[in-house]
């Protein structure tokens, strides 16, 4: 079932009297369970699209339904609500908040997404989360003393641990090693079927394709079938 | 809040040299706030002592006491019609004590009143701050101009006039001194500016203090002072937070991208803001009151604890005002350039 759809999205950047049009209309369906990944050379539009998909900026033309809703049509804060409560981000780099400690990260997004559930209940499910990752040993450590697999692991719980319905990772592993690009994706994958995600992602490591379901392919704005 | 705290506890010397700038600056304002009005005390203690209410001077003394002469029949109906009220005159003078050493002093004569003490003939009451320079009770003072001497009867506290101590003493001694006979104000307490009186010019316990010219000039350069220095912690508070909000724009970015408001960020600067100054601002109260209980008995310092209060509350104003400010950059901050500019 398809939860995200993009029809005729464009985006066109002025600079001064010089328009271009980086997405020239692309429509796109993400189901539920899967993981997509947008691929393309640099410049192809992809993280253009995937910013655009996760309410980042806004499109020039074209809608864009999540959930049954019009997301192009909302105002910035019906967008920062949606952001919070039902999108997940993973970015290139993991950016942490320096001076929270792993569990704190966690504890933060569930403050953000509005949590209703008791203090207690919180901590249970940010250990769960942590037990998730397997960086449950590390939730009093500070950003500064985890590694880039570790860190970026964290991002990932910090992503999910208010059960948001749509996850979207920008290059997550691309300032990995190859091993702990494997981890990361594998574990992206993961989640994403255990917790019934709809996962979109960028990504231009060929070798990370092996753990998606569903490849798009991107070129000078269009989608290339 | 939590996270204002939480970065606080982190990154505790970043905040702490901000807090110890905070100190510095509230506490010299206090110090030199507490010098303008123990040298206000020293220069007028005399006249700021007296209730709320009207001075009157004869309308062709041009603003200036000294020249002024009030005419008997009216001060006698102003008396008559005021039972509170009271005339008198100041000059400055000397006083020498019985090893002739010259003191300067203010002399002070007044009809009977409750605002100044009674004086009888040929004696004279004087401020603390002589007893400590040796006269004592008993003491036989004389004034060149003055044919006898003066039996000193008592002392009073921080009653001074020009920065020299007041002398009391009575309206006949007074006269055979500077040979006048007329008063040269009188004062009514709890009146207003409505009340008028023919050939006599009206002023506020404020305005005649300004008519005394060294005191308006030396409250001006001080008050310039003080208020300089809230200016400055005022642009001290933008500065330092909008450097700080430009270190952690990545960060309010990614805050942005997962969905916190903007308002949150600016709560947890504020709380940084109030959190920081409240405790410079305590510390520095504290040490302001203790240094006004030990301060030299001779040093003109004086410090009321309103004085610091309403101080510390406009700190505080001025430093929420320049915190904020330098938060525009929060607002502005878009969530998509934080994640393009690589890690934090």
């Amino acid at each position: 079932m398809s939860i995200f759809t993009l029809n005729q999205v464009r985006k066109t950047f002025t600079h001064g009297e010089v328009s271009e049009e980086i997405l020239k209309g692309i429509s796109l369906s993400l189901k539920e369970g899967k993981v997509t990944a947008l691929v393309g050379a640099s410049g192809s539009g992809k993280s253009t699209l995937l910013t655009i998909a996760a309410g980042l900026q806004p499109a020039s033309n074209g809608q864009i339904q999540f959930d049954g809703k019009n997301l192009s049509g909302m105002n910035a804060e019906q967008v920062r609500k949606i952001r919070a409560k039902e999108f997940g981000f993973v970015f290139q780099f993991a950016h942490l908040v320096p001076f929270l400690t792993v569990e704190e990260q966690l504890m933060l997004m569930l403050d953000v997404s509005e949590s209703t559930l008791t203090k207690q209940d919180q901590k249970r499910k940010v250990t769960e989360m942590l037990e998730f990752v397997e960086m449950n040993h590390r939730k009093k450590a500070y950003p500064a003393s985890l590694s880039g697999g570790e860190k970026q692991r964290v991002a990932i719980a910090r992503a999910l641990i208010h059960q948001p319905k749509m996850l979207f990772a920008d290059e997550p592993t691309a300032s990995l090693d190859s091993k702990k690009s494997k981890d990361v994706m594998k574990l992206i994958r993961d989640l994403t079927k255990d917790l019934n995600l709809t996962t979109l992602m960028v990504t231009h490591d060929e070798e990370m394709l092996a753990y998606v379901d569903q490849i798009v392919k991107m070129s000078d704005g269009t989608l290339v079938v | 809040m939590k996270m204002a705290w939480k970065e606080m506890k982190k990154n505790k010397a970043r905040f702490l040299i901000l807090g110890s700038i905070v100190f510095l600056i509230s506490f010299l304002t206090f110090i030199i706030s507490g010098l303008a009005n123990g040298l206000s005390q020293d220069n007028a203690a005399l006249i700021k002592d007296l209730p709320d209410g009207q001075f009157y001077l004869n309308k062709d003394a041009d603003q200036n006491y000294t020249f002024s002469r009030i005419d008997h029949v009216i001060q006698t109906e102003l008396l008559n019609e005021h039972p509170d009220a009271v005339a008198f005159s100041m000059q400055m003078g000397f006083l020498h004590d019985e090893a002739e050493k010259q003191q300067s002093v203010a002399f002070v004569t007044a009809t009977d009143s409750k605002w100044f003490p009674k004086v009888n003939k040929g004696e004279v009451i004087l401020d603390r701050s002589l007893e400590d320079e040796g006269m004592k009770i008993g003491d036989h003072l004389t004034n060149p101009q003055f044919s006898g001497h003066l039996t000193v009867k008592g002392f009073v506290d921080q009653k001074k006039f020009s920065h020299a101590p007041v002398a009391f003493i009575h309206k006949e001694d007074f006269q055979e001194m500077y040979r006048v006979d007329e008063m040269q104000l009188v004062f009514l307490p709890e009146a207003d500016s409505s009340q008028e009186y023919t050939g006599l010019e009206s002023f506020s316990n404020s305005e005649f203090l300004n008519t005394i010219a060294s005191y308006k000039a030396e409250q001006m350069s001080l008050n310039m002072i003080v208020w300089f220095l809230v200016v400055i912690s005022g642009l001290l508070f933008a500065i330092f937070f909008y450097m700080m909000n430009v270190q952690k724009l990545g960060l309010y970015g990614i805050l942005k991208a997962i969905g916190m408001k903007t308002s949150s960020l600016f709560n947890m600067m504020w709380t940084q803001m109030v959190v920081i100054t409240a405790i410079a601002l305590t510390l520095a109260t504290a040490l302001s009151q203790i240094f006004n209980r030990l301060a030299p008995s001779g040093m003109p310092f004086h410090l009321p604890l309103n004085t610091t209060i309403f101080l510390s509350v406009i700190f505080l104003l001025i430093g929420f005002i320049g915190a904020t400010v330098s938060g525009i950059q929060i607002k502005k901050v878009q969530p998509l350039q934080a994640i393009q500019q690589g890690e934090m």
